[in-house]
């Protein structure tokens, strides 16, 4: 019976040494690996990625090239996801296009997430007038309907990627903001943040070492979820001709002229629709799939 | 013939992973008016025992492995889903830890007390009323209070509603699970005293679940004792108290600090209570035991009489050698 | 041994929509080096607050607190940031002040971090040591907490306690959420911890059996008040006060033979927010008179380092 003990004893003893030299993010990496569905949707996102980036190699066409005799072409051997109104090949327009939707979208997601982080923690950590303050001013965000915002700052700052991004960004922070808030206002109110502090921990590290790395889950699912809610204003924006500008491929757009062709030819609104969504159900899979790698409670 | 007889009990939780061994052949008895306290640290099976009698092990990861649950000459475990129902809350009813949830928040309490006393006593929606009021007042809580909601009461006041609405419809066994835990001492000595009377007014018998053994002195006749799911020690309060053999059992009583004896460290029990997933071989509790012997590693245990109503699980104890 | 601790007219009130909450009203006591403080009293009492307060973690409304004789009521940021390095505090809840992000050595070594002490291979090292120190193995050292069981996560919470290597130590119910075996596993250890490293103690608890066996004096407390202290011996075997005599009387104790007379108290406690300026526990008083109405009672000594709060001391207790 000692024996077995001793042996079980060492046996422990081991595993731990091996995962201490492994580390936290190898750990957390080996869980993200294992986890086939989270795994499926990583490569559909790798694989959009890599298709957008190397869109040349993957097409012949031009996607600006317009050639009106060959306009509404259904797909076929040569234009596999047919041609538009203006005759351009519908699977180049869509592959360069996804630079910009994701690019944009991917970057207005990181500066909102920032930005209500920032705001969202402030605000539910210290509470009291610091709270009231923000809040007030993300009620006054909230209040202006996000489009109307977007357009406002477009308009402001005029067209093109960098400002559409930032333009749709703002009406993300209010959410983000609000949902890190009460996210905050939750954490703070277990004992190991009063630890902390008993344990003469400033507020910026406590914030930093133990409030912040326990948002991490809601933080990624609204990210996620936020990514594809990003792409359709993008399009909106867009729709108007205030975000991405006519020649420039870009699915919302793209998806804008297909709505008026809806009944007459359907590739144009199927095929960006399609990477759209393929787009959201992605990062959602990947999203979930990270969440439960980053906790620890989920292991095995 | 007794009001409930549980024989070689035992209840599984299989999932994919694991097999937790949650209840591992419980014999147990109580008597018509009686109170049985069943003693144990978290994780020995005390609830999951509770739970089971009334059939509501949560399916499908839970599993009845064997045994008999005989109440009033009928197995419970043959019985079928309606005639389960009618049981519940009716025959059998079931007080909680935490007052603060087992009440719906958005219904006054005197119309949850109403609808136990109307769905089981096929009598009017005002005489249901009625009594609901008389079960609020049998408590110590004012009629004009029963147009209350859940919020207004305190938490021992709470768990008097609980009370109440479990004893509405008369039921000849109540099942207490940790019923004082949630509240403070001065208040659970007043809400134990109400039980005991109301107890012994309506000849209600009762199964007392609790890690207390101050409150078994005081509230039963008889206490078993748990352990990794087996009735390790089971006998009169009077046996047990006086004459606990159970190496488990005296560890208990080395735990908790006395009130009148002067001593300068506790005796606690080494070690931790096995995880149910992986139990031992032989006695479940040989790893933290101080009389142990190679023996008690490899064979399992059996509960057997030691004298007259005092049942033990230990094969040294009943060689006179503890 | 020298005084510690000393608390004078300590008053903690919080706002409320209804009035002014008294948390902790007018508590006054000494604590001695190496010396416990028991601190008992139904939930609502105030108890935790008191923890709390003398240790800064909350600001006190009024009255001082003095650590070695220098009064640290006032005193800056930076000063109450180096305190913390000799006042620590043992928490309730072994699952919610654990960090659930972080190992058990992270968690151990968070106070070393936040001083910027030792380099990583010495954090290292003194995190081993604490982790022999308070009985765990160290093959938990990079486990989770969830992991773990209550038994074990308090010890981590001690350890986290004891890495500055404090003076005194606020434990806030450390055991109520724990079995009684493993209850008293802990309990033995912070005696073993108190007896090697001359630790003083206030010991926050509702267990009074825990407290009598821990504790050297013992403060009874009420709705923020101070009802009654004395020796932990002495309080067990004369309680003086009405409510304490209730308090113990409710204890149900594991002894069939043990006959005891019991003062029963009826009701429960009454709001603690804007009180009158009469008897605290005049509600629930089996001896409440007329004069308990007039005023709150005052805090005297009737005997030798017995202090009891009651108008009718000395009728009701025959003195």
């Amino acid at each position: 019976m000692t024996r077995k003990k001793q042996r079980d004893e060492k046996l422990a003893a081991n595993l731990t040494e091996l995962t201490r030299k492994q580390g936290q993010w190898r750990e957390v990496l080996m869980r993200l690996v294992r986890n086939k569905v989270g795994m499926f949707g990583a490569i559909l996102c790798i694989a959009l990625v890599i298709l957008c980036i190397g869109a040349p190699l993957f097409t012949k066409w031009d996607p600006y090239e317009q050639a009106v005799i060959n306009k509404f072409i259904y797909p076929g051997r040569e234009h596999i996801f047919g041609t538009d109104d203006f005759g351009r090949d519908l699977w180049a327009r869509l592959i360069y296009g996804g630079r910009y939707s994701l690019l944009i979208a991917f970057g207005a997601t990181c500066f909102s997430t920032c930005m209500g982080v920032l705001l969202g923690s402030i605000a539910g950590y210290f509470g009291g007038r610091t709270d009231l303050l923000i809040t007030r001013f993300l009620d006054i965000l909230q209040a202006i309907p996000s489009l109307l915002l977007a357009i406002a700052i477009s308009s402001a700052l005029g067209s093109g990627p960098f400002n559409t991004m930032l333009a749709i960004s703002m009406g993300g922070i209010a959410g983000g903001a609000r949902m890190m808030r009460s996210v905050v206002m939750s954490i703070r109110g277990n004992e190991y943040i009063e630890a902390a502090k008993a344990t003469g921990s400033s507020n910026a590290r406590t914030i930093a070492t133990h409030v912040l790395p326990n948002t991490i889950a809601p933080l990624i699912i609204n990210a996620s979820l936020s990514i594809g809610g990003n792409i359709m204003s993008i399009s909106g924006l867009s729709f108007i001709g205030l975000g991405v500008q006519a020649p420039t491929p870009e699915w919302g757009s793209i998806l804008a002229v297909g709505k008026t062709y809806i009944r007459d030819f359907w590739p144009l609104v199927v095929f960006p629709s399609m990477f759209i969504a393929i787009t959201i159900f992605g990062f959602n899979l990947f999203g979930d799939a990270l969440r439960d790698a980053l906790d620890p409670k989920l292991k095995d | 013939m007794s009001l409930l007889e549980i024989k070689n009990l035992s209840i599984h939780f299989v999932t994919r992973y694991s097999d937790v061994h949650a209840v591992n052949g419980v014999d147990l008895t109580i008597e018509e008016g009686k109170t049985l306290g069943l003693v144990g640290e978290t994780g020995a099976g005390k609830t999951t025992t509770a739970l089971g009698i009334l059939r509501l092990i949560q399916k499908p990861q839970g599993r009845y492995e064997s045994g008999e649950i005989i109440f009033k000459g009928k197995d419970l475990l043959k019985a079928t889903d309606d005639e389960m129902r009618s049981v519940r809350g009716n025959e059998i009813s079931m007080i909680f830890q935490d007052p603060m949830t087992a009440l719906n928040p958005i219904l006054t309490v005197g119309d949850q007390i109403a609808e136990v006393i109307h769905l089981h006593g096929k009598c009017s929606q005002a005489e249901a009323n009625e009594r609901a009021v008389k079960m609020l007042e049998m408590v110590g809580i004012r009629a004009e209070r029963a147009g209350e909601y859940p919020h207004q009461f305190s938490g021992g006041m709470k768990q008097r509603v609980v009370i109440a609405m479990a004893l509405a419809c008369n039921p000849s066994l109540l099942i207490a699970d940790e019923p004082t835990t949630a509240l403070d001492v001065t208040i659970q000595a007043q809400v134990l005293e109400m039980m005991a009377d109301l107890k012994k007014g309506r000849g209600t018998a009762m199964l007392l679940i609790t890690h207390d053994l101050g409150i078994v002195a005081e509230n039963c006749d008889d206490v078993a004792i748990m352990y990794a799911g087996e009735v390790i020690e089971y006998g009169t309060l009077e046996r047990i108290f006086h004459n606990p053999k159970h190496p488990y059992t005296l560890g208990l009583f080395g735990s908790i600090p006395s009130l009148d004896k002067d001593e300068e460290r506790l005796h606690p029990i080494e070690g931790l209570m096995p995880d149910p997933a992986a139990l031992p071989a032989g006695c479940k509790f040989h790893d933290r035991c101080a009389y142990a012997t190679d023996e008690c590693a490899s064979c399992e245990q059996e509960l057997a009489e030691m004298e007259s109503g005092h049942k033990v699980r230990c094969a040294r104890v009943m060689k006179g050698e503890i | 041994m020298g005084e510690l601790i000393r608390v004078e007219h300590l008053k903690k009130y919080f706002n409320t929509p209804g009035g002014k909450l008294h948390a902790v009203d007018d508590v006054s006591f000494v604590i001695n080096e190496g010396d416990t403080l028991g601190v008992v009293g139904e939930s609502g009492c105030g108890k935790s607050t008191l923890g709390r307060t003398v240790l800064k973690l909350i600001e006190p409304t009024d009255g001082k607190i003095f650590y070695k004789g220098r009064d640290i009521t006032d005193i800056t940021e930076k000063e109450n940031k180096q305190l913390r390095k000799k006042m620590q505090i043992i928490f309730q809840d072994p699952y919610s002040s654990l960090n659930p992000r972080k190992t058990v050595s992270e968690l151990i070594a968070d106070p070393l971090k936040a001083f910027h002490m030792l380099d990583k291979a010495g954090r290292a090292q003194k995190v081993a040591q604490l982790m022999d120190v308070v009985g765990l193995s160290q093959r938990f050292a990079n486990s989770y907490p969830h992991e773990l069981d209550g038994g074990r996560r308090q010890r981590i919470g001690v350890a986290r306690a004891l890495s500055l290597d404090p003076e005194f130590i606020v434990c806030d119910e450390p055991v109520s959420a724990l079995d009684v075996s493993i209850q008293a596993q802990i309990l033995n250890l912070l005696q073993d911890l108190q007896r090697d490293r001359g630790l003083t103690y206030i010991f926050v608890t509702h267990d009074l059996s825990v407290v009598r066996h821990i504790s050297t004096d013992i403060l009874v407390m009420y709705i923020g008040a101070m009802v009654e202290k004395c020796g932990a011996k002495d309080l067990f075997k004369a309680p003086l006060h009405p409510y304490t005599k209730g308090l113990l009387s409710a204890i149900p104790v594991p002894n069939i033979d043990h006959v005891r007379e019991k003062v029963k108290l009826q009701g429960e406690l009454t709001s603690p927010i804007e009180p009158k300026d009469e008897c605290r526990f005049i509600a629930r008083c089996p001896y409440a008179t007329e004069a308990c109405k007039q005023h709150m009672p005052e805090f005297q000594e009737v005997a030798p380092n017995h202090f009891v709060a009651c108008h009718n001391v000395k009728t009701i207790n025959n003195m």
